[in-house]
């Protein structure tokens, strides 16, 4: 039906999450209609991005230089780590601009159905780093899903002869309006609750 | 609470059928398999979110197509609702509610609420354990629907540690660990809650069962579980959950299975001293399953402030002409009433009074008057 670079096009572009047939070729109609340089531009960056980006040694975050912007940054306190599951997750956290310490990515989080255990996720590189960084204190930023709490529990166990382990606390959305939180997630602060200081 | 309307889109049978209640009590006569009992399914699962027939959506649509929708009118105490659940073959769920489409599909849970009762339960009693347990979770999603995601939760702990304890070479013991702790959280939520429902539907069993048996023998709902029942501190049971996780250990390890927990736990019956399983006649059982129907309506009842929904499935037959009165004075014209049955004549004129009946026949209805 499609001539044979269209088809390779459509069935690459299907292969990307939330993509279907109908986006797929949608898509790829419309690249093919957009002025050639523009079209090769994104070809381009795509080409850059896989070359140039790799993974920062110490942190394990997506980034193209090693060590990656974050960690070599000397006014970010060593001694102060937040671990999260996903580089993405370090976007999430640097967006409130209000952390000024340092990232560990696991890379995933533990889940046997999917074969991830923990020599799956840098842990042991996490367990050397706060040994050698005499790190102070390990935030956890990880969603509280099973599987999160599970990574949790176990970073938790392993890093408590080391270091102060906290986690991000749980609980309503700011400006959130009572009414409007779902049941688990007040059930889930009304566990959590503190007293008034 | 009264279901005034109901369509139902590529559902089953069903390519788009509305019909509209006027009486409390709706009759669908028809040969099997002629689509009677899907009614029914679709009130259920608004009511509770799952089928006691079906295990996937896929199932529940209409063959040839990709998704179906149930819609519903409830007049409630409070107001009126509109319920609507829109389901796909790939599994993905929609829920609306007065039009406005939910985040989660929980959301749906806890304002319609039936009482099912079809010829299946009629082996409550005797039948597997996993019957008993989706009965006591089919109450609990229904009174607290924030069970069915502390049910989820607990499933997916499950799941993961069974795999697990599947792998090969065996994981070593503190990583196990980690997941005997996340099970013993989460399963110690679902044991407190079902506990907890059984004593409250002990009372009124035990007073259906001596008006309908006309005996007085005490009946007790037991709760059979691993986990020693010694109070409802939530600390206590996790440490006992964990303690009985690590007896049964390397039998766990052998069978690659987790064999502690609410998974497992089983309601025993019991009337007089005797587990009423193992004694008592058919007769004597199905007076028992009617009482627990029964208490099942009254608790949603009194929590709600007002009757749920009674489905009988193809069960009104089965009873005898004594109790088939039984339950017809209990409802009278209170409690919204669906009944399938094959025959008319089978039961008591009683139940035809203000009732509308309609003829099925391959998923199409027909009132017949």
């Amino acid at each position: 039906m499609y001539t044979r670079p269209l088809a390779r096009l459509i069935d690459q572009l299907q292969r990307l999450p939330g993509i279907g047939p109908k986006t797929a070729q949608r898509l790829a109609f419309y690249l093919l209609k957009r002025p050639k340089q523009e079209t090769l531009q994104l070809a381009q960056s795509l080409i850059d991005a896989t070359e140039q980006i790799g993974v920062c040694r110490q942190c394990f975050t997506l980034s193209a230089e090693d060590p990656c912007d974050i960690c070599s940054n000397p006014n970010r306190e060593l001694s102060q780590v937040c671990v999260v599951a996903e580089p993405r997750d370090v976007i999430a956290m640097e967006r409130t601009r209000e952390y000024k310490g340092r990232y560990h990515v696991l890379g995933g989080l533990l889940s046997p159905m999917e074969g991830i255990g923990p020599e799956q996720l840098k842990v042991k590189e996490l367990v050397q780093r706060v040994n050698r960084d005499e790190v102070g204190e390990v935030i956890m930023a990880i969603n509280p899903s099973v599987e999160g709490e599970t990574t949790i529990l176990y970073v938790g166990k392993l890093l408590k002869p080391f270091t102060k382990v906290t986690r991000l606390a749980s609980g309503l959305p700011m400006g959130g309006d009572l009414e409007y939180a779902d049941e688990m997630t007040l059930a889930r602060a009304l566990e959590d609750r503190r007293e008034l200081i | 609470m009264f279901v005034q309307s109901l369509h139902l889109t590529q559902f089953r049978n069903y390519l788009d059928q509305s019909i509209t209640f006027e009486q409390p009590k709706l009759i669908l006569v028809g040969d099997n398999a002629q689509g009677k009992s899907n009614f029914l399914e679709a009130l259920q699962l608004l009511a509770t979110g799952r089928s006691q027939r079906a295990n996937r959506d896929r199932e529940l649509i209409q063959q040839g197509s990709d998704q179906g929708r149930v819609l519903a009118q409830v007049e409630r105490r409070e107001g009126r609702v509109e319920l609507e659940l829109i389901l796909r073959a790939t599994g993905h769920r929609t829920a609306r509610l007065n039009g406005v489409t939910q985040p989660r599909i929980g959301n749906l849970l806890g304002q319609l609420n039936t009482v099912f009762f079809s010829s299946w339960d009629l082996d409550l009693v005797r039948g597997n354990p996993q019957q008993r347990r989706s009965w006591l979770d089919g109450i609990l999603v229904q009174l607290e629907p924030i069970y069915a995601q502390l049910s989820d939760q607990y499933q997916q702990v499950l799941h993961q540690r069974n795999s697990l304890l599947k792998q090969i070479p065996p994981v070593p013991d503190h990583e196990l660990a980690l997941w005997d702790e996340q099970l013993a959280r989460h399963g110690t939520r679902v044991i407190r809650r079902r506990r907890r429902l059984l004593t409250r539907l002990a009372p009124l069993a035990t007073h259906w069962q001596s008006v309908i048996s006309g005996g007085n023998e005490t009946l007790q709902l037991s709760y059979q579980s691993r986990i020693p029942d010694q109070g409802d501190d939530p600390l206590q049971i996790e440490q006992q959950f964990r303690e009985q996780l690590a007896q049964k250990q390397a039998a766990e390890r052998y069978q690659g299975l987790s064999l502690v927990g609410p998974h497992r736990d089983e309601v025993e019956f019991i009337l007089g001293e005797t587990p009423a399983r193992l004694y008592g006649s058919q007769g004597q059982q199905r007076t028992l399953v009617l009482a627990l129907k029964l208490a099942e309506l009254e608790l949603l009842e009194q929590v709600n402030q007002q009757p749920p929904l009674l489905l009988l499935d193809d069960v009104l037959a089965e009873l005898d002409l004594k109790r088939q009165n039984q339950l017809l004075g209990t409802i009278g014209e209170r409690v919204q009433t669906f009944v399938t049955t094959t025959h008319l004549g089978s039961f008591e004129r009683g139940w035809l009074k203000s009732a509308q009946v309609y003829q099925v026949n391959a998923g199409s209805l027909q009132e017949v008057s």
